[in-house]
Parts: C-alpha cells; structure tokens; sequence
C-alpha cells in the first residue's frame, strides 16, 4: 500500500524540517523517499503533518491497571463505547478498558505508547492485556528496583547483575528497566516504614548502591533506552533534595527521570509544598545526561496507581476513599487510589504549577518530555489541553486566574513567564524527543526508513481542539482514522529489547529462585508465542 | 545424548494442575508408553481428580442432542442456536484458559449476551466488595514469607486447597495459624488456634475484630470473647494475611474494611481461596476487556454491569432463551429456580471434561484440555499468572478454538442477513 500526502506543513523535528510544505511518501508501512504517481494521495493544504505521537511512560496494561479499572465502574458507566463493524466495545474513564485505549490512543494521534511499570511476575497478564490494546506499538518497561533476588546479586555477585537484567528482559518480553522507590517499596512492605534517604539499609543494600548498579549494568548492556528512574519520597515536601541526591549518585551515567514534577518540591518534610522546578530544570538543561517526563497533574479526575505503595498509603489517608494494595513477591508492591486535583486547592494547584514550570523553564524539548503520567496525573486524554496551556499564553494566564492563588505565587508562573511552544517544540515533546530517548529509531520522525506512523491535524487557533481532533492517523501505511473517525482496527507490534547474556546466569538465578518464588523457576519466562507475537526487536548495544 | 535417556526424559513432563485456585505448577506427569498418562508426581487428591477427568475416558468431542456428531456440523448448530437467541447467555470461565475466556467475552459481544463468570456464585461476593472500597491483597510468596500470623476465615483449605498450607510452610514455628469456623475442620486441626464462630456470625464477629483493632473495644456479643485475643494478636502481628472465603456482600465488605483498618497498625492483606483454577483470570479478562470484573451484559452494543444480570438472577427471572457453557457445570451448582430454567432452554457446552450440564446439552463440545492438551495461562487465585502445559496430544480442537469458530459462524450468519 502506497500514500502521499501532499502540501501539509510538516513538522519533523529529527529531520530538520520545521512547518516546510513538503509531501510525506509511505510505501509498504514506511516512509519512503517518492512513491508513483499512481499512489493514492491525501491532500493536506492547509493541515499540519507530525510524525505519530510517542507516550514515553503511561499505565495502561497490567495488574495495577486492570484493579484500578475494577475500582471504577461509576466511570465506566458514565463513559461507553459502542461496538461497530470494525471497532470492539468497551468503557472508559480515567482507566479505559484495553480496546478503548487503544481506540483512544489512536484518535488522539498516538501510535506508540510505553507501559512504565510491569511486574516481571506478571509479565504474562502484562502481554494479554497489550495483545488486546489495538492500534499501537507498545513496550513495556520491567520494575526491578525493589526485587530482592536481584538485591541478593548486587550483594553478594554484583558482576552478575548485568545478565540478570538481560535475563529478565528475555524473559519477560520487557523493554526497558524501570526503578521504582529503588529499595523503599521492599523496606516498607518489610513492616520498616519507607526509606528517607538513598544511604538507609534494605535487605543489606541500600538504595543508592542498588541504583548504582541497575543504572551501570543497563549502561553496559548498551539498552536503547537509559534506566528510567522514579525517585524516591514522591510527593513529599523536600523531596528535591532526595532527586538531586539520586542524580548524583547516577555520576554521569544515562538516565530518564519519570514524572519529575511529583519530586521537585521544596519545603520541609512534613510541611508546606514548595516549588523547587527551577533548581531541577537548570540542572537538568546542564546536564546533558539527564532526561525526564514531566508528570503534569491536570484538574479533574485522575486515577494513582504506582508500585510504589507506600505513597499510595499516604495519599489513602488523604482522600480516605478506594484503595487497592497488593503485594507482589521478590519484585514490588502496588497501590491504587482514585483522586481528584482540584484547582482551588494549594497543594493541586501547586502541582499543576510545577509542572508547567519546568516545561516553560525547560531548556532543551527533546529531553524534558511531555507526560500526565496517566492516569496519575491525569487521563492521556488531557494532552491536548496541556499542549494548549504550553502554547497559548493568554489561555494559560486565564487558567493560573482560576487556580489557587497562594499556590500561583509560591511559582514564577507570574514573573513574565510569557514563554509559548511553537508547533515544532509541541512536535519534540510529543513525539521526535521521546522517541529518541527510548531509542526508537524508526518512530518519531519522518525521514525515510522510519514506521509510516502519520498524524494529520487541521491547523487551528484552539490549539486544544486541533490535538483533540486530528484528521487523519496513518499507522503503520494505513489509514486508520479518517475526518476523526476511527476507520480500521489493527493490531499494534510488541517493542521488545534483544540484550544477549551468559546462560550461566540460568543457573544463578536458578538457584535464588525456587527458595523466593512461589512459581517454579522453569515457569517463569514468558514463551507463549501469542503473548509475543507480532513483536520488533530492538538490539541493545554501546552506542557508536 | 543416548536414546534410552532421550526417551526417559521425555516420559516426565512439567505439568501444571488446574484442581483448584493453587495452580501448582511444579508437577511431574508420567507419561507411559502408550502416549498416556501412567501416573502424577506431587499432585494432591483434587489434582490427581482434575487430571483423570481430561486424561481418562472422555464423551467425543462433539454431541448434538446427545449423538455423536462431526465438530463441522456441531459448530454449525452451535452457531445457529446462538445467533437465533434474542437474550442468550455466557456462563462459566473459571475452568478455562485466559486465552478460551478472551474468545467466550469476545463472542458474548458478538451476539448480545449477558456474559457471567461463575466465580462470584461459587466464590462469593468478595470481588465485588472490592470494587466499593478497594482491598490489599498479596501473592502467595509474600504471605509464606512474611506473614507472622495466618487467618483462615470461614474456610476449610486441607480439603479445598490441600497444597495450600503445604505452599505457604504452615504451620510452622513462630508463625500462628488461626482458623475461625463454625466447626473444627481439617485445617483447624492443624491450626494452633481455633475460633469456633456460628456461621450467621461472620458480619458481628468483623466488625468487633475491627473495633478492636481501631482501639475502640465494644462489648463483644455472648460467645464472641475468644476475639478479644484474636484482636489483640493481630494488633501485635508484624503481617498479617487473611484467607477467607466468606460468601456475602456485607460479610466481605467488613473483612475488607478490617484489613484496612489493621493497616494503620501492622501491614495486611486479605486472599480469596477461590476454588476454581482460573476464577480470578475469569474477572480479569472480563475487567480488561469492559472495564468490570463481573456479570456484564452486551445487549445494548456496549458492557453495562448490574448485579441484575447474574446467571442465576437472569435464568431465574426467564430473561435467557438460549445458553453458552464454557468450562464450568451450573447444573450442579445453580439454584434449583435457575437450574431448571437452564434445562428447559438451548444450551451449548464447551468443557474439557464431561459434566451433566454437558450431557443435557443441545450442543456439547469436550474439548483438548488447557493444562492436559493445551498451553495456555491461568491466574491463580492470588492473580499470578501461570502457564499451563501440555503434557498430551489430542486432535481435539481446545476451549479457544470451538469458541473462535463459532463466533466465526455467528459473524458469516450475520453477513449473510445483512
């Protein structure tokens, strides 16, 4: 199948090209350099053409998912999707059912979406549930940092450490490593409260030892994309320090912050929230090493879910309604809790403030990235709204009017921040910059060789409404919504890494296995073809 | 590598058990020189069960009226019968692979049916008590190495679960083991203490546990004073897990309400002993697909959830006038109301093993078993997800596969009328 598509602006930031009318040729699922005049075209005078939209961290498969959609039948009633001829049916919320997500995703422009936080142990329920979240491309990133077995290896045989990270890779389909509240979740669930700082002792490690060595060993394993690292004492005052410390303790090696703006507080711990987002974002700008997500809260529902389940108890007793907590063995813990930031309250607001400080004191789109980290700090359905808050001032001043003004004035959102992103920097943050962090060669831009993943938007002044609504997404060469609506239904590949180890590691792991795990070690790995399948491996490797 | 050591090898074969909620995946099956299971290594009696009603003497694979027909036509019939209903029935799930019960909530859709897992009638109402207020829950590894005291609550595993206490290194010294029960069970037998507790106590027993652990102690009810030490030992516990199987909706509401309150005070967590293998696949893959875990129903072209549209409630109530079976025997277990309901009306079977359901079936497929003939994935009651194995060949087509085809036929019919 071939298309092109003519006299769009087109913004491909990797490649240079910045709103130049120009055709976009796809042939046989890529971008190709010219296709025959035989071809069939889509005219796009007077639209805007970007590469299909990245979601570098998200939740949107897995167990802690799937519980929080089963807290929330009062949205899911409120909020149906009708079966058609193509489409299947489903509900949404802040949680969507699989097929919705996918759906939504896709009308939203999205094709290629990272799930940020898997148990390994439930890889499979990870993969089933991917396998029924149609229309993207997804990877999934494995939680490692509170996994005792690996903490035992970093203890006792620390140049294991580096196949047993390939091993768990392999064995779960996974991506990338994730840290969650490296050595807190563990120490807490051991009844010994969370950590407070990176030197407090957990299982005979301590959280910046473990650090240390996930973030070396997937450095070594060359993985496409850096350790992604969620730091610890998230959401509590003071907490910038706790970030700063763990980007210290990184010492020059690659990284990915996720979610930055839930740990970027000043204040004391116990005490007042205080913006600490221009200290992070000149650090982050000098540092080139250094990456992140921005996490914005946006007002409105939300849904927390994290492995990091301490918080979850913290913000259980704030809201005092739903909460799920479950406990994975060896691996990690899990927290669920329905939530509502509201625009007059400090706090709410102060967040969403910090937030948009560090997108507007960010100095470099491609690696300050743009995320709600959804559905915690709001639904993936909210992106077009932030990207109107990021791009038109006035609609931004009107919205700081609104919110908590105490909270306002704790930010320099007041002092001449007048900054407005441009289609091109809105273009880095959503999808050329977060493809290149994961190290996705062929998403993110439009250059030849790259997926033929498409979005076409109608160029207008709401920039809310023109993301809410494109015209067309293109994935993978077909067209799959056309004048806003979702035309085809189709499966998205699995974005697996290929990091080759010693298979001497079997029999190490082998051996801590049995005793820790309540499954045999033989079931473990993930080889059901139709979990795996259709998957792309993406080879780790030094880069050049 | 020698031939006689290739053929040894080969004759034992990892297995994973679907008798109940456990999912044990560290068994050995034997297989014997004629392709057949000779024996079991570490299966429990539920196991060896499970096994034998898959491996052993069988119905054929497809029956219409009760006579052995070819799978084309019953596939056929099954297709037609459903695609006739004008309020037609999904039931079961819970002894089915993740991958038969993806086809089953994909067919329901299909056609329109109220789509219902067995587990909540089986298993009670602890599921959807959840979804009022959330829970705390664990794996079965975090529970056998960190809980310090073990409640078993209105449930007998030595005879449901029998690897349960087995798994979780129970009993054992300086762990308690507690059984609350209204009789001494088997497993209360090996319990250091046994809390005799009337069985329509449940709601009274929970809600003074939980004033107590809130440091509130009310006057206990006559009978109920052994809770004031239970109360105090779970206040002094370091973890604590309770494992339950109560039935009501208030009753679960209350336990989940005292796991959270004994939260503030020790780290808890509560686990359903479901009784069958995949129960908790059943929820799962229908709250993924539509958002809730339990009896939903597609007539209106998208998921709606009531606790109206159970299977007992909605055969009870004449609405279903055709039925899909899948892994499961409600015959057995149904209300008489419902059960009769479901003998008057058409229904299509499709299990692993034969049950009566099957046999008064207009429709019947006994299919290759996941776990025996088939790989495919259960989630064990604690939600791990497990591979099942397949330890024998059979050209009978599995679960997932007469569901896929039926809804095949369902969509050509409806092709074809359009």
């Amino acid at each position: 199948m071939t298309l092109r598509i003519t006299g769009g602006r087109v913004y491909d930031p990797a490649n240079g090209v910045a709103g130049e009318e120009r055709d976009v040729c796809l042939s046989d699922g890529k971008v190709v350099d010219d296709v025959p005049a035989h071809a069939a075209r889509i005219d796009a005078r007077g639209m805007v053409v970007m590469p299909g939209g990245v979601d570098i961290h998200a939740h949107i498969a897995g167990p802690a998912v799937n519980a929080a959609r089963r807290l929330a039948p009062e949205e899911h009633r409120a909020d149906v999707h009708d079966r058609s001829a193509v489409l299947r049916s489903g509900t949404g919320g802040t949680v969507p059912s699989t097929f919705v997500t996918g759906y939504r995703y896709a009308l939203l422009g999205y094709t290629t979406v990272v799930e940020a936080a898997a148990p390994p142990l439930a890889a499979r329920h990870v993969l089933a549930e991917l396998r029924d979240t149609p229309m993207i491309d997804a990877a999934f990133l494995v939680l490692l940092g509170n996994n005792v077995a690996l903490f035992d290896l970093i203890r006792r045989d620390p140049a294991r450490v580096r196949d047993a990270i390939a091993w768990w890779l392999e064995a779960t389909g996974g991506y990338g490593v994730k840290l969650v509240n490296a050595g807190g979740v563990e120490r807490w669930k051991r009844g010994r409260g969370d950590v407070t700082s990176l030197d407090d002792e957990v299982a005979g490690v301590t959280p910046r030892q473990v650090i240390e060595a996930i973030a070396g060993a997937v450095h070594e394993l060359g993985l496409p994309h850096p350790v992604h690292v969620h730091c610890s004492n998230l959401g509590i005052a003071g907490n910038w320090r706790t970030t700063l410390d763990t980007l210290h303790t990184l010492d020059g090696r690659r990284a990915h912050l996720a979610h930055l703006q839930f740990h970027a507080y000043g204040g004391r711990p116990g005490g007042r929230l205080r913006s600490r987002a221009p200290e992070l974002a000149e650090y982050l700008g000098a540092h080139p090493e250094f990456s992140a997500d921005v996490g914005q809260v946006m007002f409105g529902p939300a849904t927390t879910m994290t492995a990091d389940a301490p918080v979850s108890e913290r913000l259980r007793d704030v809201t005092g309604g739903k909460w799920v907590n479950a406990d994975t063995e060896v691996e990690t813990g899990c927290g669920i809790v329905p939530f509502t930031y509201r625009e007059k309250n400090y706090v709410h607001a102060l967040q969403w403030g910090i937030g948009l400080e560090l997108f507007l004191l960010s100095r470099d789109p491609w690696r300050l990235v743009l995320s709600t980290d959804h559905p915690n700090g709001g639904s993936f359905l909210s992106y077009p709204r932030l990207i109107r808050l990021l791009m038109d001032r006035d609609f931004r001043n009107e919205q700081l009017r609104r919110a908590n003004k105490r909270a306002i004035q704790r930010t320099v959102l007041l002092d001449d921040l007048d900054r407005e992103y441009t289609l091109e920097e809105i273009a880095i943050v959503t999808r050329a910059g977060p493809a290149r962090l994961l190290g996705l060669r062929d998403k993110g831009h439009l250059g030849a060789g790259a997926d033929a993943d498409v979005t076409i938007y109608d160029e207008r002044a709401d920039r809310e409404e023109m993301f809410a609504t494109p015209r067309y997404v293109i994935k993978a060469g077909r067209v799959v919504v056309r004048d806003g609506e979702l035309v085809e239904a189709l499966a998205g590949d699995l974005l697996r890494v290929e990091a080759p180890y010693d298979p001497a590691v079997d029999d190490v792991l082998r051996d801590r296995f049995e005793e820790r795990y309540s499954v045999q070690f033989d079931s473990y790995p993930v080889r059901e073809p139709w979990l795996l399948e259709p998957a792309r491996r993406i080879a780790a490797g030094r880069p050049a | 590598m020698p031939s006689s050591e290739r053929a040894g090898a080969a004759r034992h074969r990892s297995a994973t058990c679907g008798g109940c909620g456990l999912v044990c995946d560290d068994i050995r099956a034997v297989i014997g020189d004629d392709g057949g299971l000779e024996r079991l290594i570490r299966t429990c009696p539920l196991g060896d069960a499970w096994f034998a009603q898959r491996a052993g003497p069988r119905p054929p694979a497809a029956r219409v009226e009760g006579r052995e027909t070819g799978i084309d036509q019953a596939l056929d019939e099954a297709a037609a019968t459903l695609a006739r209903a004008r309020a037609p029935l999904v039931y079961g799930l819970g002894q089915t692979s993740c991958e038969a019960q993806r086809a089953a909530v994909a067919l329901a859709e299909a056609i329109g049916a109220v789509i219902d897992p067995a587990g909540p009638l089986l298993d009670g109402a602890s599921g959807t008590a959840a979804q009022a207020r959330g829970a705390s829950t664990a794996t079965l590894g975090e529970v056998r190495d960190r809980a310090d005291i073990v409640v078993v609550w209105r449930a007998d595993p030595v005879a449901t679960h029998p690897r349960l206490l087995e798994r979780l290194r129970l009993p054992a010294a300086g762990r308690a083991l507690v059984v609350v029960d209204e009789r001494r069970t088997a497993t209360a037998a090996q319990a250091d203490t046994f809390v005799e507790l009337a069985a329509e106590r449940d709601l009274e027993a929970l809600s003074t546990l939980r004033a107590h652990v809130r440091g509130s102690p009310i006057v206990p009810g006559a009978g109920l004073e052994p809770l004031d030490d239970l109360a105090a030992r779970l206040r002094a516990g370091r973890n604590v897990a309770i494992l339950h199987h109560v039935r009501g909706h208030v009753e679960a509401l209350a336990l989940h309400a005292l796991v959270r309150d004994l939260f503030g005070v020790t780290h808890a967590v509560a686990l359903t002993l479901r009784h069958e293998a995949n129960a908790a696949g059943a929820e799962n893959v229908l709250a993924w697909q539509t958002g809730y875990p339990a009896a939903v129903g597609f007539a209106t072209g998208h998921p709606r959830a009531s606790g109206e549209l159970t299977g007992a409630a909605v055969l009870a109530r004449g609405d279903a006038d055709a039925a899909l079976v899948v892994g499961s025997d409600p015959l057995e277990h149904l209300p008489p109301p419902a059960a009769a309901r479901l003998r008057a009306i058409p229904v299509v079977s499709v299990d692993a093993r034969g049950t009566a359901t099957a046999d008064a079936a207009h429709v019947a497929f006994t299919t290759g078993a996941a776990g025996v003939h088939r790989p495919g994935v259960a989630h064990r009651l604690d939600g791990v997800p497990v591979p099942l194995r397949a330890v024998l060949s059979s050209s009978r087509p599995s679960d997932e596969e007469v569901l896929a085809a039926i809804a095949e036929r369902v969509a050509r019919t409806g092709e074809d009328a359009a």
